[in-house]
């Protein structure tokens, strides 16, 4: 029940005892309920949020009054304390704690606390979700926001999930089918096709075309849209003459108004150089080398050809060109995070990896998989996808996903380039229940999440992490953001922390938590874990900036466990 | 975000707010919030008592619901803990505090769009489960249901609302004219029968009779439409001599007649649909009928107060149609946007006329290039309705969405806003939801779509959410 045992107004109170202006304590009466904070912890809502103005309000008229709910009111404001929603919002929709976030102004923290890009591990992702799409027309192309959202294209039709994927929405576009799909901006997005001229900006709130960008070559013909590709600044688009008979990629400034910056790579085509006759299907920005990586595959009776540039836009000029004749490539990927390029190759279907750093030299592709496959005239690798997100590289081959990732091998080896030999690693993702399905299509990425489609399935996968997602927040908070104003403490802690509120919140048990512990272990370690973060939140509380003298003096025999966030990622595993 | 000051009440006006004790716990709230309950409701009569003492309001209710309901008047929409209640609790609850039409705006479907929709219910009554006709009423979601000679009806939230027995057999058209009468007709049995759902009895009827002529005896109702103020009914004799008969609907009493015609012909046929234009006081009526050699209609216009033909047409015409020999095999009318459309018997196609400018061949056909939708050959078994600016057919068991696409944000002229382009056409249903049956009747209501199958009991609701 809420403190409010006296009925007497607020105001009476407020008269008894005037509030001090210095006083760094705010109280608020929601919907009758009396709540008291700091004005800090308002603070944390930003300038913009009605929190701060609540805090403002308190200083001049005494307890300000909130007509909403004040159960609502009160996860909220456990969110602006901690930064993770508490257990008891579970009893609740999150589209309600959405609706009530929007009406404070706080919607940005709780994006942040449930969907965080930060969140994302590539490892624990389970196919959890299905987005059903209405009508009978699979995706032809998908487009995600960092925070999560997705934007999925189905026929003539647009439809955009929100980061909790669950509010839909869908619009109409001229298309008959979209082929290339990027989001601009929350609602505006850039969509083109191989059968439509031009390139329309549409808005996603109501299916209006913004802006149709256009390409015309010497014979001012339509041009169609072959890839869509974008960095902070600028907007590029792989342009097809409707006559197929020339190619170009536009740069748009993102900045002001769609301005057609430059043109790279404009071909013309007379005769017989195939070469130049293969428009880029794939546009990836490379930002730790300010370059634009542009490929596109041909498939001819003499096999697949294919071609790879880099394109610095201020030369407009190529400046690596990789060029594809036996086992061209059937996708290409650049991760700047491995820096390094990864292709799966279209005859062997293996995956291959060329580092940025010696990508001049010749015939630089190194097989990652089976090196001695013999490559017969079969397209293993076709309809292939390859994409990469943070420092893992993920592979479709027919309905199932490989995900490489690179091992860290203490000892180099160097090879005779100079450069360590790199290590990489497979696994087949996914439970045997989700092997084998239709092949995949698209693969995409936002917040912790990765989305996939596949053919003739009018539905969106999600696979993401299903942990206690309480335990989880914390562990996200203190692992990915040391930084993190209001909880300062440091990874392992984080983490260890967030088991034990898996526990205290009763997403597992502490017998389950026991059991979840092989035997061997002994019990002692489970007290220790306890103790230790205790030890850690008293001393978090206290002092933030002496933390790191803390951990070391204090709870030394922590560190002895855990020394690396890794076996607490394997303790948390065994909770789940 | 700027309305979010208006709750935020200041502390020096404590007049504004008002305590409620519901069932032992206390509430707080503005006198704004309880007035936007409407004039009427107890609430905002709380609201208006005078405020000097400050203890809170007693009311003897479920707190837990109250919450609930205070909820949807604080934001508009309902919030998930509503799901420890059925509707029908919330419903009921929400009549108490006089607030239900709140309730309805907070739990009704999002406006419908076609291209969003899916199935979200099957109406199945108890008995006689083969639906006969159905009218989509009063705007709110509501459906009733005519299934041999009874009537159900299912409120907003599509839960059983009640079932009456007519003394009809078959009902073969039914329309709600009233909030709780409707006004239904069979093809076996005479007349226009009035029956309050609230008590089941008939309150009226309506026979065509004619002094003069004998002749006209019997006859049974094809098709109902209504005016705010008046009932459209055609009726057929058994010698198939038929006209519409305009009846008031305040006194459920025959006003005048009009379109009478010998109904030998296909072009003179008793009118199977009715659709009545608000706007330009315009009543639409076609017919068809399909024999050995195709089928052969007519559309006609009357002016509803003069009973004038304003437009017709006939197909197969003698005119130049672009499509001679591909009649229509369903015609519907959009009312929002004022257009005609029909879909093509032998073609399948859809085109569209504009009714504020008719003339000899006013017909667009839509050009729809998805190669993705298979070509379903004919339209023979085809049904059309259009509803919220869009079209939505049903060809055999399949239910497919015409939906205008957004040009600019710029206004279009309204001469470029008919262009064959326009319209893009997409499945509603799935490949397995098809299978269930051919598709009878579509009517939507309340941003709700109901469809009927042929041999198939009960109905289906889609709807966006």
């Amino acid at each position: 029940m809420p403190p409010f045992a006296d009925s007497r107004p607020p105001a009476n109170a407020f008269h008894q005892s005037k509030p001090d202006q210095s006083s760094n304590l705010v109280t608020i009466d929601v919907g009758g309920q009396l709540f008291q904070t700091t004005k800090q912890t308002l603070t944390i809502a930003g300038p913009k949020s009605l929190f701060s103005r609540v805090s403002s309000v308190s200083d001049q008229y005494g307890v300000p009054f909130v007509d909403r709910d004040p159960e609502l009111f009160s996860i909220l404001l456990s969110l602006l304390r901690t930064g993770h929603l508490p257990s008891k919002a579970k009893t609740f929709d999150l589209q309600d704690l959405i609706s009530e976030a929007q009406f404070y102004g706080i919607e940005n923290l709780l994006v942040a606390s449930q969907s965080n890009p930060s969140q994302f591990e590539a490892f624990n992702l389970e196919n959890s979700l299905i987005l059903p799409l209405s009508g009978r027309d699979s995706p032809s192309a998908i487009s995600t926001t960092p925070y999560g959202s997705i934007h999925v294209a189905h026929g003539s039709k647009i439809t955009s999930f929100d980061w909790s994927l669950q509010r839909k929405s869908t619009i109409l576009t001229q298309f008959t089918a979209v082929d290339s799909l990027l989001t601009i901006s929350p609602n505006l997005a850039a969509a083109g096709a191989t059968d439509f001229s031009g390139l329309q900006i549409i808005d996603l709130d109501n299916g209006f075309v913004r802006e149709t960008l256009n390409w015309e070559n010497v014979t001012r013909s339509s041009s169609t849209v072959q890839a869509i590709g974008s960095s902070p600044e600028f907007l590029f688009t792989s342009f097809e003459s409707g006559r197929r008979n020339s190619n170009s990629i536009m740069v748009f400034d993102l900045q002001d108004s769609f301005r057609p910056v430059t043109e790279i790579g404009h071909n013309e085509i007379f005769g017989a150089n195939l070469d130049s006759a293969i428009p880029a299907t794939k546009l990836n920005w490379v930002s730790s080398y300010n370059l634009l990586m542009a490929s596109g595959t041909h498939s001819g009776p003499s096999g697949v050809l294919g071609n790879i540039k880099f394109w610095d836009l201020r030369s407009g000029n190529a400046v690596w060109e990789v060029k594809e004749k036996v086992d061209c490539f059937a996708d290409v990927t650049v991760s700047d995070d491995l820096s390094a390029i990864f292709k799966v190759g279209v005859n062997s279907g293996e995956v291959f990896f060329t580092d940025l750093r010696t990508i001049g030299a010749e015939n630089s592709w190194v097989c990652l998989g089976n090196k001695r496959k013999v490559v017969n005239g079969k397209k293993e690798g076709f309809g292939c996808k390859i994409e990469n997100h943070g420092n893992q590289v993920f592979c479709s081959k027919g309905g199932d996903l490989e995900l490489w990732s690179e091992v860290q091998m203490g000892s180099s080896r160097n090879s005779e380039d100079g450069l360590e030999e790199r290590v990489f690693r497979k696994n087949l993702m996914g439970r045997a229940k989700d092997m084998g399905g239709n092949r995949i299509t698209h693969l995409g990425f936002g917040g912790n999440k990765m989305f996939m489609t596949r053919k003739d399935q009018q539905f969106v996968e999600v696979w993401q992490i299903v942990l206690g997602s309480v335990g989880f927040a914390i562990f996200w908070v203190s692992a990915a953001c040391p930084a993190v104003p209001f909880l300062p403490i440091g990874r392992t802690a984080g983490s260890l922390l967030g088991d034990m509120l898996m526990v205290i919140s009763r997403v597992i048990s502490p017998n389950q938590a026991y059991a979840a512990i092989d035997l061997s272990i002994p019990g002692r370690l489970f007290r220790t874990v306890v103790a230790s973060v205790y030890i850690e939140r008293a001393a978090s509380l206290r002092c933030s900036d002496t933390w790191e003298n803390c951990s070391r003096g204090n709870v030394g025999m922590q560190r002895a466990c855990f020394t690396q966030s890794e076996s607490c990622l394997t303790f948390q595993a065994l909770y789940s | 975000m700027d309305d979010g000051i208006s709750h935020v009440a200041l502390g020096s006006q404590p007049n504004d707010r008002i305590k409620l004790n519901v069932g032992s716990k206390l509430f707080e709230t503005t006198v704004s919030t309880l007035q936007s309950a409407g004039p009427d409701s107890l609430l905002a009569a709380l609201s208006n008592r005078p405020r000097l003492d400050s203890n809170p309001v007693f009311i003897d209710r479920d707190p837990e619901i109250f919450s609930i309901l205070l909820s949807v008047l604080r934001t508009n929409r309902l919030p998930s803990t509503a799901r420890r209640f059925t509707k029908q609790e919330l419903a009921e609850e929400a009549s108490y505090y006089g607030i239900e039409s709140q309730l309805k705006s907070a739990m009704l479907p999002t406006p419908l769009s076609g291209i969003d929709a899916s199935r979200v219910a099957t109406i199945n009554p108890a008995s006689d489960g083969l639906v006969s006709a159905f009218t989509a009423g009063d705007g709110d979601g509501s459906v009733w249901i005519a299934h041999g000679g009874q009537i159900t009806g299912y409120d907003w939230n599509l839960t059983h609302a009640g079932t009456i027995r007519t003394h009809l057999e078959d009902i073969t058209s039914i329309r709600r004219v009233w909030p709780e009468v409707a006004a239904v007709g069979s093809d076996i049995a005479a007349g226009l029968h009035f029956y309050d759902f609230s008590n089941g009895s008939r309150v009226g009827s309506a026979h065509w009779t004619d002094k003069s002529d004998p002749r006209i005896y019997k006859a049974r109702v094809a098709a109902i439409a209504d005016s705010p103020s008046q009932v459209f009914a055609s009726f057929d004799c058994p010698h198939r001599e038929n006209c519409i008969l305009v009846i008031d609907k305040s006194t459920l009493k025959i006003e005048s007649e009009f379109a009478r015609q010998p109904g030998s012909s296909a072009k003179n046929m008793v009118a199977e649909k009715l659709t009545y234009l608000p706007d330009s006081g315009l009543l639409v009526g076609s017919a068809v009928a399909s024999g050995a050699f195709g089928y052969s209609g007519y559309i006609r216009l009357w002016d509803a107060r003069s009973g004038e033909v304003v437009w017709e047409t006939n197909e197969p015409g003698s005119g130049r149609s672009s499509r001679f020999g591909d009649s229509f095999a369903d015609v519907d009318v959009d009312t929002d946007e004022s257009t005609l459309f029909k879909i093509c018997s032998k073609s399948g196609d859809v085109a569209v006329a504009d009714l504020r400018n008719l003339g000899d061949d006013p017909w667009v056909y839509l050009k729809e290039k998805n190669p993705s939708m298979r070509s379903t050959g004919g339209g023979g078994e085809s049904v059309i309705h259009c509803y919220r600016k869009q079209v939505f057919v049903g060809r055999e068991g399949e239910l497919e969405v015409w939906s205008k696409v957004e040009e600019k944000e710029t206004n279009i002229e309204r001469e470029s806003r008919l262009s064959e382009g326009s319209y893009r056409r997409n499945y509603v249903d799935k490949m397995e939801d098809s299978e269930r049956g051919i598709i009878k009747k579509i009517e939507g209501g309340g941003d709700r779509l109901f469809v009927c199958r042929e041999n198939v009991e009960g109905i289906e609701g889609v709807d966006d959410s």
